[in-house]
């Protein structure tokens, strides 16, 4: 393998964690830098240039956000939270400081990989928006505005349903917030977010192959919704669970 | 100027008397030659009765001597002339001025008596109708709220409410009316007034003209408040308004160290059942993290210690099995905190617009890796309208209820989700078709540690229906649990409702 290894910092108080992590991301080829504070963090952040940071929300002081900022203030570099299932107000703040995803805890190993994978991957095609968003079977063509639903017949997206589509393609795989939608599409004119909901809703049924259970079209609950483009991060997202 | 005010007073009061005196003249022109001298003198008694009982004492005095002057300067002969010829004639004068002196002064003393006994009157009626609003006063703010009314229809004066807020700092609360009237109230008089005890308030409410009055309202040594009087006019109080005044303090008071206790006693009631719920949390908790703390630990040093003599296969199975259980344990301890959350009523709802299908959709996801062989049905009308609820636990109310199903449900069954509109609420369905709940009462299963088998294979501790129920309660709506008539289960709950404004949105894009 020639290509030059990922970095990954891991902030994160908790040392058997620190440790697991570590072992993850090493066993599957990243070199790993870790730290447990804030200040070590963005210190390790400016020294190693890594490529994709995972930070703890949930220390006790609360500076995992205190660290998105203050790094976002010089670098594009990807960042991925931990957060707990219940801090939702803290995970869309994480959101609004610049993070880029999250896992909630407890997380499962191939989810996290998995997710960390995505982020990575759309930092590398970044240069290039695509053109051209496949859903499954779905298909749309961003630039002929051609839209094919999942079982291959031409449906008709409103101007505005396109121009969501295409906020959410443009941050492809990555959690968009409420905010950021309603600023994209509609400019200063805030609307209410009931009409997103129903534009989204809109979009699932000539998208979705069962719009009930969106595969592509996806909210995140209390922060916002993401494209999933890529069928690799849904199939790893559920851990496969053996019951015995 | 308002000793001028007096005196006018008291100046018309006597040219009153003076003018009944003429009128008794008046009415005993006509009479005198007809009537013996005596009997006008009855009419000159009446003018001082009426006198007596309209002027007070001062005035009547000066009619009973110028009626006594009347009569002998113009119907005891001679006439026209203070002279009297007859002697007798000197003691029916002597007799007629005693009796009307002593005739006023009757009056004057029934009219006072009078006029007590409608004040007493009027001041228990102030005072009952006070006791009664108080009694219906729940809390100390509504309390306060009635305390000022009645001072400002009562006196006539405004006032205010000072009630010590949850740090003991006083607060004052004067209803219905502009900041620039509670500059008036000054906090550290009224805080001197309520740290110190009686005996200190007198020297503090000695009333000044123009400076309010400041009354400790408390019960023995127990300081609840203290309420403040403004004296518009800067003088004092009258006596009687004053012990009107005391009288409201004491029930003020009363009323406020009755709110108080009911306030305790609430708190150690809620306490009570607190402490109760954490005791059968913890019994519980304790027995149901020790099962899966045990494999953990089994699994975990199993795959330490046996280096190489377990197969991939092997140590796959258990590595599954540590995050397992670690997932239950955690999943517990999140249901744990949600319970107490929800119970104590700590965290604020976030309620926002959102879309059924959506919530749905997530609650789905959350648990579709335990359906098995089970076939989820989604039946929501696409143009239903959004309900107004906190997603985060409208998730997880319908996260509960689905895991519920699959826990107790065979393989290769069906669970729908169905919504429908009623009374302008959402009513959202949880239909299963497995076993049903049998002959027992479902909505046992609300309850906490109430789980549908007895130490069964089926894991949970019972707190999922709980947190369901106090998750729909928390947004005003009803949760049933009930048999179907084809067999299986339904939990029903309703959800607040508004009716979607789209075309104001399409307007503005």
């Amino acid at each position: 393998m020639t290509r030059a290894m990922h970095r990954v910092l891991v902030i994160e108080d908790d040392p058997a964690i620190r440790k697991v992590l570590s072992m993850l991301f090493e066993t599957n080829g990243f070199r790993v830098v870790t730290a447990d504070t804030c200040e070590l963090g963005v210190r390790q952040a400016q020294t190693y240039r890594p490529d994709v940071c995972i930070v703890d929300l949930g220390l006790p002081d609360g500076d995992g956000i205190h660290f998105i900022r203050k790094v976002r203030g010089w670098s594009p570099v990807a960042i991925l939270v931990l957060t707990a299932r219940v801090a939702e107000l803290q995970r869309l703040a994480a959101f609004e400081a610049g993070a880029d995803d999250y896992v909630i805890k407890p997380f499962s190993s191939p989810e996290l990989l998995a997710r960390v994978r995505a982020i990575m991957r759309r930092i590398a095609r970044s240069d290039q928006p695509a053109a051209v968003v496949r859903l499954g079977t779905a298909f749309i063509d961003l630039v002929n505005r051609v839209t094919r639903g999942p079982n291959g017949e031409e449906v008709h997206l409103t101007p505005l349903e396109h121009r969501i589509l295409e906020c959410l393609a443009r941050h492809a795989d990555s959690v968009v917030t409420h905010t950021q939608v309603l600023k994209e599409v509609w400019g200063p004119h805030q609307i209410d977010i009931r009409a997103l909901r129903v534009y989204v809703a809109s979009l699932r049924r000539k998208l979705e192959l069962d719009p009930a259970r969106p595969r592509y079209i996806v909210t995140e609950p209390g922060v916002g919704y993401r494209l999933v483009t890529d069928a690799e991060v849904e199939s790893a997202e559920r851990p496969a669970r053996t019951r015995p | 100027l308002r000793a001028a005010r007096f005196d006018t007073g008291v100046l018309t009061r006597h040219l009153g008397g003076l003018g009944i005196s003429a009128l008794c003249t008046a009415i005993a022109f006509p009479l005198y030659p007809h009537f013996d001298p005596v009997n006008i003198v009855m009419v000159y008694l009446l003018g001082a009765t009426v006198a007596g009982l309209r002027l007070g004492r001062g005035p009547a005095a000066l009619t009973a001597i110028a009626n006594t002057a009347a009569f002998d300067f113009f119907f005891v002969p001679p006439r026209y002339s203070l002279f009297v010829a007859n002697t007798q004639y000197l003691f029916t004068l002597g007799v007629m001025l005693g009796v009307a002196f002593v005739i006023a002064n009757l009056m004057v003393n029934v009219r006072r008596q009078t006029e007590a006994a409608a004040e007493r009157e009027r001041r228990t009626a102030l005072l009952y109708a006070l006791s009664r609003e108080l009694a219906a006063a729940a809390d100390a703010v509504t309390i306060a709220d009635v305390a000022v009314r009645h001072v400002a229809s009562s006196l006539g004066e405004p006032g205010a409410v000072l009630l010590p807020n949850e740090e003991g700092k006083l607060c004052v609360h004067v209803p219905g009316s502009s900041d620039s009237d509670n500059s008036l109230v000054d906090l550290s008089a009224a805080c001197r007034v309520y740290d110190h005890n009686q005996d200190g308030v007198e020297e503090i409410t000695g009333q000044e003209p123009g400076k309010p009055l400041y009354l400790r309202l408390a019960c023995g040594e127990h300081a609840l408040g203290v309420l403040v009087v403004q004296s518009r006019n800067g003088g004092h109080l009258l006596p009687e308004q004053r012990a009107l005044l005391d009288a409201l303090t004491g029930l003020v008071a009363l009323a406020l160290e009755r709110a108080h206790l009911a306030e305790l006693a609430a708190a150690a009631r809620a306490s009570a059942e607190r402490a109760a719920l954490r005791n059968t949390l913890l019994a519980s908790i304790s027995h149901d993290l020790r099962g899966p703390l045990s494999a953990i630990a089994g699994a975990g040093s199993l795959v330490a210690q046996s280096s190489g003599s377990l197969d991939r296969h092997r140590r796959k199975t258990l590595g599954n099995l540590i995050e397992e259980k670690a997932r239950d344990m955690s999943e517990l301890l999140t249901n744990v905190l949600d319970l107490i959350r929800l119970e104590t009523g700590k965290s604020a709802l976030r309620a926002d617009w959102q879309s059924v299908e959506d919530l749905a959709g997530i609650a789905v996801r959350n648990v579709e890796h335990r359906f098995g062989g089970r076939r989820i049905i989604t039946d929501i009308p696409t143009e239903f309208p959004p309900v107004f609820v906190d997603g985060q636990l409208a998730v997880q109310l319908l996260t509960n209820l689905l895991e519920n199903a699959t826990k107790h449900t065979p393989t290769g069954t069906s669970i729908a989700i169905r919504a429908a509109v009623r009374d302008s609420r959402a009513v959202l369905r949880i239909e299963d078709d497995g076993p049903g709940f049998g002959a027992r009462d479902p909505e046992d299963l609300f309850e906490k540690f109430e789980r549908g088998q007895k130490e069964s294979h089926v894991s949970g501790v019972g707190l999922g229906l709980a947190i369901c129920r106090a998750i729909v309660h928390l947004h005003g709506g009803e949760i049933r649990a009930s048999n179907r008539d084809t067999g299986g289960a339904r939990f029903e709950f309703t959800l607040p409702l508004e009716s979607l404004e789209i075309e104001a949105v399409e307007a503005v894009s």
